[in-house]
């Protein structure tokens, strides 16, 4: 599944598909109909945050609001209040540095793994992978007393500590496939002319790895984005919340804040992930192909 | 076919092209290699095993213990947590709500994803409505269990459509009742992991190779024998994979309960992984949380392994 998706023609399959979407009007009927299951949350949804919180309650919730400028007051206020600026930018900093640096590591243990020679090189790779196969709640209780115990519990650092181990195993095991598959007269040519390994690593086989680690940091970042349980178990002070942590806690609070509020602040917590979706499409979709995630 | 050409015997020959000598090289030379690669393997191996292989170690240890919050460590207690578990009134009712979480997480999306896919390839504007259908799953759980709390509310969504069919006000509380909570999380699961089984169908379907189909259709097979006996057979893989991966987040499912269940009474037994939190960070029982933790990892273990046996088999059977 994970190396068969590689050779498909996309186009010609979408060409095939287009033409037996003959004019069946009928069947437009219907799907339109199944699709509103999907399309009313999003329009309530969007309705809502445009909505004071009187006229919330005043209405039918799937009603037009009346105007468009109670969006800037939601906005303003559930910025403020669920404190999202610092969950911004403590989840953009978990996210890309753990990201980066897993995706690094990963495609330097590929390296190793794939390129260089040693005996039971299947037992270290199984080692590395073995972090895929525990559910996360068995890591929770050792992790809460260990950080308590070393005192980077409720730290940027801690918290990054675990973001980039969690994220590692995975890439390991996508990265390997790929240099596996990968030709070796490329490194070969350049261990001849008297390369070292981390030169024939970082100005060889790291440029020919940036799609499959794209699309592997891709899915890691929005991994960690997304986190609730971890950010709300090892960084749960304000200064090192996490934006879904910041999401939940507002929520938590609901019969203050009001869904208008609560609504407009799950919207803009997800937008980053929406936007770089939308933008990076291509490389998504090949993350998605190689994971099933 | 040559068999021996003198009687020397293997040890002989070994002894006379000198293999010592080249086996001591080579080794010399592995071992050399073993370093450098392991220089490259050191962050990731240190990080997993440190972050996450030890902490596995410790919670299975943890929970052989009586080990209280702060006061004194480690007293072995045996399998008395353990014991504990069946006959708890939370930890039945947790596991009893677990596996059927788990049974319609993978029964629901499979049929449905399935079924839309199949559907959506012969509708006109067939990929406006995959990407629509497809869209809540790049929103994060928090916030489609937060739009969803407030769809089920009592002034919400769904009891406003439900006042508009009968006519007369209606406020249930859909997340705040016994019987419909975990029907309506579950609902809310479904519609958000659908799109991601539709996705994988339909690479499923599209990868499948045009000739076979064409030729059954040459020999007079009907639409129902060529889906019968060549793509089922052919989406065998892509199934295994979607039910495996919605077996294992059905076990592991931790925002979308906690979120939506949030003013729910009894929402500790949503789940076993709801009940662990629960029972490790708001009440302390660290020891009791650590065997919950253990018990899931387990049949998360055994499903790993079934899934194993069923792809080897899958593979043999394409083959």
């Amino acid at each position: 599944m994970a190396i068969a998706a590689h050779n498909i023609d996309f186009d010609a399959i979408e060409a095939r598909e287009r033409a037996a979407q003959k004019k069946n009007w009928p069947t437009f009927i219907l799907a339109l109909l199944v699709s509103m299951i999907w399309v009313v949350p999003f329009y309530y949804m969007v309705v809502s945050i445009f909505k004071t919180h009187a006229e919330y309650a005043a209405n039918n919730p799937l009603s037009l609001p009346e105007g468009l400028s109670p969006f800037f007051d939601n906005a303003i206020s559930a910025w403020n209040t669920a404190k999202m600026g610092a969950g911004f930018a403590n989840s953009a900093l978990y996210g890309f540095v753990g990201a980066g640096l897993a995706v690094f590591f990963a495609a330097m243990a590929a390296y190793g793994l794939t390129r260089i020679s040693f005996k039971r090189q299947n037992f270290w790779f199984m080692l590395i992978f073995a972090g895929t196969i525990f559910p996360f709640q068995i890591y929770l209780i050792p992790l809460f007393f260990a950080y308590q115990k070393i005192g980077i519990i409720n730290t940027h650092f801690g918290m990054l500590l675990f973001y980039t181990a969690v994220c590692i195993p995975f890439p390991v095991l996508v990265l390997r496939n790929y240099l596996n598959g990968l030709s070796r007269e490329m490194d070969e040519a350049a261990r001849m002319d008297g390369a070292s390994e981390f030169r024939v690593f970082w100005s060889i086989i790291l440029p020919n790895c940036i799609g499959p680690m794209t699309a592997t940091f891709l899915l890691q970042f929005t991994w960690i984005w997304n986190d609730l349980l971890f950010s709300t178990v090892l960084g749960n002070r304000e200064e090192v919340r996490s934006i879904m942590n910041s999401l939940q806690i507002f929520h938590g609070s609901y019969s203050t804040a009001g869904p208008n509020l609560t609504l407009t602040a799950a919207l803009i917590a997800s937008l980053p992930a929406i936007v770089l979706f939308l933008l990076l499409r291509r490389h998504f979709m090949e993350g998605m192909r190689v994971s099933g995630v | 076919m040559v068999k021996y050409i003198d009687r020397e015997s293997d040890a002989q020959l070994m002894q006379r092209i000198g293999w010592h000598q080249v086996k001591a090289v080579e080794d010399r030379a592995m071992r050399r290699n073993f370093w450098k690669a392991f220089a490259f393997m050191a962050p990731a191996l240190f990080l997993v095993c440190g972050l996450l292989l030890m902490p596995v170690v410790y919670n299975i240890y943890f929970s052989f213990t009586k080990w209280k919050k702060f006061a004194g460590l480690d007293e072995f207690a045996g399998f008395s947590n353990y014991a504990k578990l069946p006959g708890n009134p939370y930890f039945d009712e947790a596991f009893y709500n677990t596996a059927i979480w788990v049974a319609a997480s993978v029964v629901f999306p499979l049929a449905i994803g399935f079924g839309l896919a199949v559907f959506l390839r012969a509708v006109p504007f067939g990929n406006m409505f995959k990407n629509i259908i497809f869209l809540p799953r790049i929103l994060a759980p928090t916030a489609v269990a937060v739009i969803w709390f407030h769809v089920y509310a009592p002034h919400g969504v769904i009891n406003s459509l439900l006042a508009m069919v009968v006519g007369r006000p209606v406020d249930i509380g859909w997340l705040y009742q016994d019987n419909t909570v975990t029907p309506a999380i579950i609902a809310t699961f479904v519609w958000q992991s659908v799109g991601l089984v539709m996705v994988l169908v339909l690479l499923g379907l599209s990868a499948i190779p045009k000739d076979p189909l064409e030729a059954a259709r040459i020999d007079g097979a009907t639409n129902g024998q060529v889906f019968r006996h060549i793509v089922m057979p052919l989406l065998m893989p892509t199934l295994v994979v979607v039910t495996i991966l919605s077996v294992l987040s059905g076990f592991t499912t931790f925002d979308l309960l906690w979120v939506m269940g949030v003013g729910y009474p009894g929402q500790r037994t949503l789940s076993l992984a709801v009940y662990m939190y629960f029972e490790s960070f708001q009440k302390g029982s660290w020891a009791f949380g650590s065997a919950i933790a253990v018990v899931i990892g387990i049949v998360v273990f055994s499903v790993t392994w079934i899934q194993t046996l069923m792809q080897s088999r899958v593979d043999k059977m394409t083959r």
